[in-house]
């Protein structure tokens, strides 16, 4: 259960992203480090951001996921000293975080990408993430039924099946 | 197009029922700085973009709006689920009971029901991306409002993932208007 999210998640970029191995909490000492390098508390109107970036200064896939932000440059806190980490009732719900942190780290680069069309590097991280989105939400849907609908096969009918994103 | 993928963009697991907060969280559904309009307002602005770099942003931005409308009507269902009549009165949730009973309405904290003309639409490029900057730091300072009448982490999470978002689309918007201001000289 506490070794959640640890498998492929360091082959991204093959570049340092964080231990996901050890027990939860996760290593905030790490991002808040990551976060003190970035200016914690700055104003994000003011930041010196530049607007470039590169793999090797993002959060991992973890931490950028309870962030809701890949990028620690652009990170900006409000009232919680530390993101909360997400904790997943049971298998299903661990493995559906997993593609869910999978998926938030491909569209928040796709987002830098659309500003920055040309950052080959950051082109490179995007195919990786998008790979092991792939893999992930194949995963998932082998254990668990569809995500989208046309991962749904065979007999019986299994798109209807509960859990519903809003249900508990 | 769009497909339906069934998964929250974050999840959200709100264990404790708590009217009085659902019905301000309401205006992030469907209030002036809500999600509901940002995602309308962005995708309506898409068609007159410039070049293909707008087209591109708008439309992704547009579409993870719409995932968070979908992250903020999940957390109203848990905060209202099996609210009683007596609870329902007591948040001042009456009038939204006798007019819609359980189902979701869009509206702001104060019931007024969602409104059109909450899109800024121009025709302007440069005004438009403006706008959507505006409307990125609004939402951000609601997010902290409600951040600030709750102290419930099932809540916290979710609003602070959502606030953290208005950040990253403001910077990518800002990026762009300061690409279209360059381009233009």
């Amino acid at each position: 259960m506490n070794n959640y999210l640890n498998d492929g998640f360091n082959m991204v970029t093959g570049l340092p992203m964080g231990n996901f191995e050890q027990e939860m909490p996760r290593d905030n000492n790490l991002s808040l480090k990551l976060a003190k390098q970035a200016g914690d508390n700055m104003n994000f109107n003011k930041c010196g951001y530049n607007g470039n970036s590169n793999p090797n200064n993002l959060y991992d896939i973890y931490n950028g996921f309870i962030r809701g932000n890949m990028f620690p440059d652009l990170y900006n806190q409000y009232k919680i000293t530390k993101p909360f980490d997400v904790r997943p009732m049971n298998e299903q719900a661990e493995l559906l975080t997993k593609v869910d942190a999978y998926c938030f780290a491909a569209h928040d680069v796709a987002l830098y990408l659309d500003t920055h069309p040309n950052d080959q590097e950051m082109i490179r991280l995007y195919d990786s993430l998008n790979g092991e989105v792939k893999k992930v939400t194949r995963e998932y849907e082998n254990k668990f039924g569809p995500l989208l609908k046309n991962g749904a096969t065979g007999y019986p009918w299994t798109w209807n099946n509960s859990p519903w994103p809003w249900e508990k | 197009m769009w497909k339906y993928e069934k998964r929250l963009q974050y999840p959200v697991n709100i264990r404790k029922k708590n009217l009085k907060l659902a019905k301000c969280i309401l205006t992030q559904y469907g209030g002036p700085a809500g999600e509901l309009a940002a995602a309308w307002q962005y995708l309506d602005q898409r068609y007159n973009m410039p070049d293909d770099r707008g087209k591109a942003l708008l439309t992704d931005i547009g579409t993870e709006e719409f995932a968070h409308v979908e992250i903020i009507s999940a957390m109203l269902y848990q905060l209202m689920e099996g609210a009683t009549i007596e609870e329902l009165k007591e948040a001042g949730l009456d009038g939204q009971y006798a007019q819609f009973g359980r189902d979701l309405f869009p509206s702001d904290s104060f019931g007024n029901p969602f409104n059109m003309t909450y899109i800024k639409v121009s025709g302007d490029y440069i005004a438009d991306i403006e706008s959507d900057m505006g409307a990125e730091q609004r939402a951000r300072a609601t997010y902290e409002h409600l951040m600030d009448l709750t102290d419930d982490p099932d809540v916290l999470g979710p609003l602070s993932f959502l606030r953290e978002r208005e950040i990253i689309h403001y910077q990518r918007f800002k990026e762009l208007r300061d690409y279209y201001l360059k381009m233009k000289k």
